[in-house]
């Protein structure tokens, strides 16, 4: 393959769209897609905070992004009825406040992702972070399935172990679109967690097949789209969700009969 | 003399309680601060078949929840340590788009989900053979079962690690006759092979009658406690389903 892009992109967009497909896997099934996708915007005033102080902006993303998986993890066990009021107020507060602070040179970056000069020990920890927790994704799917087919059978299996994978799907969640920020942007890295599985979801029969599709096409979509964007001259953001809108509208003509 | 008699009894007793595996004290439920259960005390003995029989919105569902500890209570609910309990739900529902098969569903009890070991497989393939289920029914989609092949694969999922007791819910629906006589007759049989407790929420008082050693009536507060014989009579039975109640089936007559 002929390429400009360097090495590390390519690595970083296989990574990252892998672990965005296999945790939306169970992110799409606990019906919690726009959660997800509203969670991405509690990084803004991370990023913010972060350039304020001169450190990389991954840091901010990261604690930003897991606190705000914490809240929702304990609105959630609170109600269930206003939680999802509660989170779309929280997260576009989140947003405002990000869009205030965050230099305007930077805004563009922030929201969309881009292709960031990378030094060697990131691409090193964010290669790394990403296999950790995919690896840490599959480790867990008995666990996190368990719970959303039947949340009650599973506490009665693990009484006290089940809110606790409950939370650590949630806080995996929220390092991996942490990870996907630089690359793909704030606004949209919520999609690139809930199109690989929306598509895998489609056309699976079993679970094993559709976390692994799902895993599978994410790593496609992050792979091409980058590739895409570059050719075509595009921010990676937009390019490798559009990519992976489009492969969803062809899944829908393979849809299995339900 | 009076005071080794006394002793006997306290011996008796203690006995009795040690072979008890579950004891109920005073147990009351509120939920959204209804009142659901009140005052509810009974025992279980090792190895015997209790069912539990009320109205719709007796509490029956909320009582086992409460057993289970799914659902916040007040009083004693004491099971015998280390117990292992199964459970079969009322209702068990698997959104049509979930794309799971049965064995995906047995693996959440397996200590591997991804490659699981072939003993685990085998063991599951014997374990359905017991409810009349072969294993071809392990790749068909949990969500395109009949409602009777459903109910087996709960129960033997229930079954599967052998558990010392087996709440289960009889459904309301879904199960036509001649299935629900076929469930009772392996519940029955898996009940006297291995020694399983069975605490059973019935709908038909012909299943009580055959199936239970004792039974306990509830609508909201426990109305008695027994032999199904002693406690079936058509007094008791009007105190529970009300005057003008029905002796057989009461989920089933006419509106």
């Amino acid at each position: 393959m002929i390429t400009s892009i360097p090495f590390e992109t390519i690595i970083i967009s296989l990574v990252i769209g892998i672990a965005s497909g296999a945790i939306g896997a169970f992110i799409i099934l606990r019906r919690m897609a726009l959660v997800g996708d509203a969670l991405s915007h509690v990084a803004l005033p991370g990023i913010a905070l972060a350039l304020a102080y001169h450190i990389d902006p991954f840091w901010g993303v990261a604690l930003f992004c897991v606190a705000g998986a914490v809240i929702v993890w304990m609105l959630e066990r609170k109600t269930k009825l206003h939680s999802e009021a509660l989170i779309g107020l929280l997260f576009t507060f989140s947003l405002a406040i990000g869009i205030l602070m965050i230099p305007d040179t930077e805004i563009l970056e922030s929201l969309f992702g881009a292709f960031a000069p990378l030094s060697f020990p990131v691409f090193l920890f964010i290669t790394g972070a990403g296999i950790l927790l995919i690896a840490l994704t599959f480790l867990l799917a008995k666990r996190f399935l368990f719970s959303i087919i039947s949340p009650d059978l599973a506490y009665i299996e693990s009484p006290k172990g089940s809110r606790w994978y409950e939370l650590a799907l949630f806080v995996i969640f929220a390092l991996i679109v942490a990870l996907g920020i630089k690359l793909v942007g704030t606004l949209l890295m919520g999609a690139l967690t809930i199109i690989p599985a929306s598509i895998s979801k489609n056309i699976s029969r079993s679970m094993g097949g559709y976390i692994i599709m799902s895993a599978l096409l994410g790593g496609f979509i992050g792979l091409f789209g980058v590739t895409l964007a570059d050719k075509i001259g595009f921010l990676p953001g937009p390019t490798i969700i559009l990519l992976g809108v489009g492969i969803f509208a062809v899944s829908l003509f393979f849809t299995r009969k339900i | 003399m009076k005071e080794s008699g006394l002793k006997v009894v306290a011996l008796i007793s203690f006995f009795m309680e040690s072979n008890n595996i579950l004891n109920v004290n005073n147990l009351s439920v509120n939920l959204d601060h209804e009142k659901i259960l009140d005052g509810v005390s009974f025992e279980v003995k090792q190895g015997e078949a209790l069912a539990i029989i009320g109205p719709n919105g007796a509490g029956k569902t909320v009582l086992f929840r409460a057993l289970l500890g799914l659902v916040p209570y007040r009083g004693v609910i004491e099971w015998k340590q280390g117990v292992r309990i199964g459970y079969v739900p009322q209702k068990f529902f698997v959104e049509k788009s979930f794309p799971i098969t049965v064995q995906e569903f047995f693996l959440f009890k397996s200590p591997r989900f991804w490659m699981p070991e072939r003993t685990f497989v085998a063991h599951l393939q014997h374990e359905l053979s017991l409810v009349g289920l072969s294993k071809d029914i392990l790749t068909k989609p949990l969500n395109e079962l009949s409602g009777g092949q459903l109910q087996r694969i709960l129960i033997s999922w229930a079954m599967l690690n052998h558990p010392d007791v087996l709440l289960f819910d009889e459904p309301t629906a879904g199960i036509d006759v001649g299935a629900e006589e076929t469930i009772y007759t392996i519940l029955h049989k898996l009940q006297s092979d291995r020694g399983t407790t069975v605490i059973l929420i019935s709908h038909d008082l012909n299943i009580v009658y055959r199936y239970a050693d004792r039974v306990l009536c509830v609508n909201k507060t426990m109305i008695c406690h027994g032999k199904p014989k002693d406690v079936l009579n058509p007094k008791e039975l009007a105190q529970i389903y009300g005057e003008g109640g029905f002796y057989h089936h009461p989920e089933k007559e006419p509106i």
